[in-house]
């Protein structure tokens, strides 16, 4: 098949795209993410790809990109990739679809949006003094990815990557990550 | 400004721009926070501190070299963008350096770094908010979007404000800490050099003396009510001359003779070098 000539298809270059994985979550991927912001396939053959980062500290940043530039290369008829990170509109969690969510918490690693009440239990002092409002970890409470429990706590703000915190289930008293909010 | 060490055919473009100085600032405040937190990683008090500092360090260093990037991206620069990032973020020398002292200085213990990280990230918040005012697009939208993440080192800094004000035992050493890095943060609010046309251009609206009225008015009602208001700086409240003078590139051998040479050694042995 002769290059510059062939017609890309743009279904197969976004399914490309879409189905390139997080290298720290693999069965998730950055499509289930949603930060795919826009392709454009060029007369020439070369595929604009924008991409919307989740956590702007996230090392896996630079590997997307290059997984994304393999994956579309790919394709047939591509003939160059550029790809372009942008910040407006910003990333948010209410971004990740169904899929991720499911994913995620097969992953042991509690989606965000599971808002269900949980009890503050004895001897976790609320925070008085805030220069900033900010909610608390009680206003955004998950369910645990093992149990399904709700109720459970957040131990730490900061995880093991920068998009993660650590809570604990009070019922079946196992550790959990969950996938941060903003 | 002195000179930028780089790999080979990389063309910076100009740096003493008004809106590359600022930039410059904003960043730099960060990466060399960030190098500070950084020390905590395997030594921190507890496992949960260890990782909190080591995201907070990875966090604060990220968000220079977005920075970084948008001040190339801004400036026309069409070369390699990560060698340009890296030329910018290691590749000057220490006086080309734009944050305040501050941010240089030592961990010491963690009480300071929590004092310090205190003030620092309310700052950096009435920052983002003034950035994301920005007449500049790509400022704006940068700004924004790390607004939103700065939440989680907020609630972090306020945890540990209210829990160490609280406790007889770290109150004394954290109202200390504060007694020291108070005065000295206001560095963080000396304007970068031209700073004045950045601001008057829409680029950064108020610019960094306006920043110090808008922390002042959050910040005072804290220390109050933690019963520590005589830490509270007063209205016409300066630097202590050591610590001034950072936007302008006057370091202390906090910064040039450890943080500087350690964080830009790899890079100035083999400039460009990729990894």
């Amino acid at each position: 098949m002769t290059t510059g000539s062939t017609t890309v298809d743009p279904v197969a270059v976004r399914r490309a795209v879409e189905d390139v994985p997080d290298p720290e979550l693999p069965p998730v991927t950055i499509g289930m993410l949603g930060m795919v912001h826009d392709l454009a396939v060029a007369d020439d053959g070369t595929v604009r790809v924008e991409l919307l980062p989740t956590f702007s500290g996230c090392p896996a940043t630079e590997m997307i990109e290059r997984d994304v530039v393999d994956a579309v290369r790919e394709v047939d008829g591509v003939d160059a990739v550029v790809v372009r990170f942008r910040f407006d509109p910003p990333w948010t969690p209410d971004r990740i679809d169904a899929t991720g969510r499911e994913r995620l918490r097969e992953f042991g690693i509690a989606p965000p949006g599971g808002a269900v009440p949980s009890p503050r239990p004895e001897g976790r002092p609320a925070l008085p003094l805030l220069v900033t409002p900010s909610p608390a970890a009680d206003a955004d409470p998950r369910p645990c990815p093992y149990c399904g429990a709700t109720d459970t706590v957040r131990d730490s703000d900061f995880g093991p990557t920068p998009c993660r915190d650590l809570r604990f289930c009070e019922q079946c008293q196992q550790p959990f990550e969950a996938f941060k909010t903003f | 400004m002195s000179s930028v060490l780089t790999g080979p055919d990389l063309a910076l473009p100009d740096l003493h721009t008004p809106r590359a100085q600022v930039l410059l600032a904003v960043a730099d405040d960060n990466l060399v926070t960030g190098h500070r937190s950084s020390h905590w990683t395997g030594v921190a008090p507890s496992l949960e501190e260890d990782l909190a500092f080591s995201t907070i360090a990875q966090d604060g260093i990220s968000h220079a070299d977005l920075w970084y990037r948008v001040l190339l991206q801004g400036a026309g620069f069409d070369g390699d963008l990560r060698a340009g990032v890296d030329a910018l973020g290691l590749g000057r020398d220490a006086d080309g350096y734009r944050h305040a002292v501050v941010c240089e200085r030592p961990p010491r213990d963690f009480a300071f770094t929590l004092a310090r990280h205190w003030v620092h990230v309310h700052v950096e918040a009435a920052r983002l908010q003034a950035l994301s005012g920005s007449n500049d697009a790509e400022v704006a939208a940068l700004a924004i979007k790390l607004a939103h993440e700065l939440r989680y080192h907020r609630e972090h800094a306020d945890h540990w404000f209210a829990r160490l004000t609280g406790d007889d035992g770290a109150r004394g050493r954290f109202a200390d800490a504060l007694a020291v890095v108070l005065p000295e943060s206001f560095g963080l609010f000396e304007p970068a050099p031209g700073e004045h046309e950045a601001v008057a251009d829409g680029v950064f609206p108020g610019g960094h003396p306006g920043l110090r009225p808008v922390w002042l008015e959050s910040a005072a009602p804290v220390l109050v009510t933690a019963g520590l208001g005589d830490l509270v700086p007063a209205d016409d409240a300066q630097a202590p001359a050591e610590a001034a003078g950072g936007r302008a590139g006057r370091h202390t051998a906090d910064f040039t003779d450890d943080v500087w040479p350690e964080m830009t050694a790899l890079y100035r042995a083999d400039p460009g070098a990729r990894w």
